[in-house]
């Protein structure tokens, strides 16, 4: 009888029931909202900040992943030679080779890394000497524009960079085969405007 | 990245720093104020029958409100496909920042939802009543559930629903231009953007966003009363033509303001904004934009409005001039958005922005979430019936 007369007045048909209905309906929806609020926000969000607090400590705790070219040159004698004399000197050796971790962990090799060749070598190269990305200092990384670059040089256009330069230090072939050859340096022209 | 590997130096002018060469914002962030802008307009129509009592507007008033709750529910969808994660979106309500204007978005979306949807609900309860009664199985379900289980349509409750209505649709008007000022904003606030960087840019905005809605109102009226055969009220289409009109002018009033301005001012970066105008966007700004889709509609506007035509003759004219001015609100938003970007911050320099067809925000994609709102409103006519019967 109870229910009966508890249904009865849910279901019954006011001129105003309908709106009742529906703020009753909004409360219950700010309440969800509130609840899912309390129930779904991070546990130290707003702590210190507009922020969670233990994403500090956690990200503090990452495994580190990158290391020095200190660290890759103890071993690589022979690059370390090279890199260190070359216009690269400064260049990262992770920046075109990949992480140090992939390669070394707890003193123990567990891969080896990628060693571009061929074409990709082009795309890597162009990363930095790109002349598309004219806000480079040009007096510090040479840029160039393929393939005229190629035809300057008087080479076949599908050569590859890695074919002149050494990549850890990119003029030592080249200074030392014009020196062979004889060739005077030419005055680098400035870019046009 | 193609710019990067292949070496060519054709897409690029000037000084550009490295990380200003790729366009971040693409074509998903223009459909986003695109699909807005069309919500807060189309409200704007049903408002003006509902606050401003412009009785003319009667035929369109409740379709008006449905194209803009079908476009409203698709709002948020190049958003998400730009941000990829679309399960992180709700982390903005659960954590929000009173600071940040883009996190306010999702309580300015979803308060001007509610308040769209209780206006409708409200419109259509004597109908969804009738509905409900006349109805069987699943249908009726759904019907006693969005008129709230109540069948009194009382001369009292009606009076009840109708002040309800007027007030719902008045605070939905501040509402619709919060909701669209706020992304025109959004823009505005970007200090670092000479283009975006101007108050009048949420202003432009809200009328451009009120040109879009009406066009659209006005084209989809026409196409489907057409389709159904159905006689056209041609009082109607002259109010919201006229309405269109002056809402326009205003609109390209303010835009070219916003160019001459500062071309006459010769303002901090007026060179690189002249540069952009008249180098990359030459196109798509001066002959699209203010051109083919402003200017050519301006004369269809003192044709149609202030002479004579033909009634058949004036429907294709609207027809015609309102499918120039949702392309007008396109261009415009593509040339803010993406125009917008394709300066470099050294103020040196132009990149360009070549849309793609198969890519994640590509142009398949902006056909697909521009098809959506239409399929949206499809099933909504099947449950609210758009148009008013020669009784009600």
């Amino acid at each position: 009888m109870h229910i009966q007369s508890v249904r009865r007045y849910l279901l019954q048909s006011n001129h105003n029931s309908h709106v009742k209905r529906i703020i009753v309906g909004l409360l219950v929806l700010a309440v969800f909202g509130f609840a899912s609020k309390l129930i779904f926000a991070p546990a130290t969000f707003g702590d210190l900040g507009h922020y969670r607090a233990k994403a500090i400590l956690e990200e503090a705790n990452l495994e580190p992943r990158l290391m020095t070219n200190e660290s890759c040159l103890t071993c690589h004698q022979h690059e370390k030679r090279k890199h260190l004399k070359g216009t690269h000197k400064t260049v990262s050796c992770e920046f075109c080779h990949g992480a140090y971790f992939d390669h070394i962990l707890d003193d123990k090799k567990i891969g080896t890394l990628d060693v571009k060749k061929g074409e990709e070598i082009r795309v890597l190269c162009l990363r930095c000497h790109n002349k598309e990305i004219q806000a480079r200092p040009t007096d510090k990384i040479k840029t160039v524009a393929l393939p005229q670059h190629l035809e300057e040089k008087r080479v076949r256009t599908t050569h590859t960079c890695d074919q002149c330069h050494y990549v850890h230090a990119p003029l030592e072939y080249v200074n030392l085969a014009k020196k062979m050859m004889r060739i005077k340096d030419e005055p680098e022209k400035e870019p046009c405007p | 990245m193609d710019v990067l590997s292949n070496g060519a130096v054709t897409t690029v002018s000037n000084f550009v720093f490295p990380n200003d060469l790729h366009v971040h914002w693409s074509m998903m962030i223009v459909l986003y104020p695109y699909i807005t802008g069309i919500v807060a307009g189309a409200f704007i129509v049903s408002s003006l029958y509902h606050v401003f009592n412009i009785k003319a507007l009667k035929p369109v008033s409740r379709f008006s409100l449905l194209f803009a709750l079908a476009f409203l529910a698709c709002a948020t969808l190049p958003l998400l496909v730009h941000l990829g994660h679309p399960e992180r979106s709700m982390n903005m309500m659960i954590t929000p920042s009173p600071s940040s204007a883009m996190a306010g978005f999702g309580y300015i979306y979803a308060l001007y939802g509610i308040v769209l949807v209780l206006e409708i609900l409200f419109i259509y309860r004597p109908k969804l009543v009738q509905l409900q009664a006349g109805s069987a199985g699943w249908m009726q379900k759904i019907y006693t559930l969005l008129s709230f289980g109540s069948d009194n349509v009382t001369p009292e409750s009606l009076a009840l629903d109708k002040k309800i209505i007027k007030f719902l649709a008045a605070i939905g008007i501040p509402m619709a231009c919060l909701l669209h000022g706020y992304v025109g904003f959004i823009f505005g606030g970007v200090k670092a953007n000479p283009t975006w960087s101007t108050p009048l840019m949420p202003v432009i905005f809200l009328l451009s966003a009120c040109v879009s809605g009406i066009s659209g109102i006005i084209l989809l009226y026409i196409l489907t009363k057409k389709y159904r055969r159905e006689s056209l009220n041609l009082e109607c289409i002259k109010t919201c033509f006229n309405y269109l009109a002056g809402f326009f002018i205003i609109d390209f009033t303010f835009e070219m303001l916003e160019v001459f301005s500062h071309s006459y001012l010769r303002s901090g970066y007026h060179h690189m904004v002249e540069g952009l105008l008249n180098g990359p966007l030459y196109i798509s700004f001066w002959v699209a934009q203010v051109f083919m889709f402003s200017v050519v509609p301006l004369f269809l506007f003192g044709w149609l409005c202030l002479t004579r035509v033909k009634d058949r003759l004036y429907i294709l004219g609207t027809m015609v001039t309102s499918g120039l001015l949702l392309l007008q609100v396109l261009y415009m938003r593509w040339n803010v958005v993406i125009g917008g970007q394709l300066m470099s911050k050294s103020a040196r320099g132009y990149t360009e922005f070549h849309p793609q067809w198969f890519h994640k925000e590509g142009i398949i994609t902006a056909i697909i979430l521009m098809s959506l709102p239409f399929i949206v409103l499809f099933f909504l006519g099947k449950i609210f019936p758009f148009w008013l019967e020669e009784s009600e």
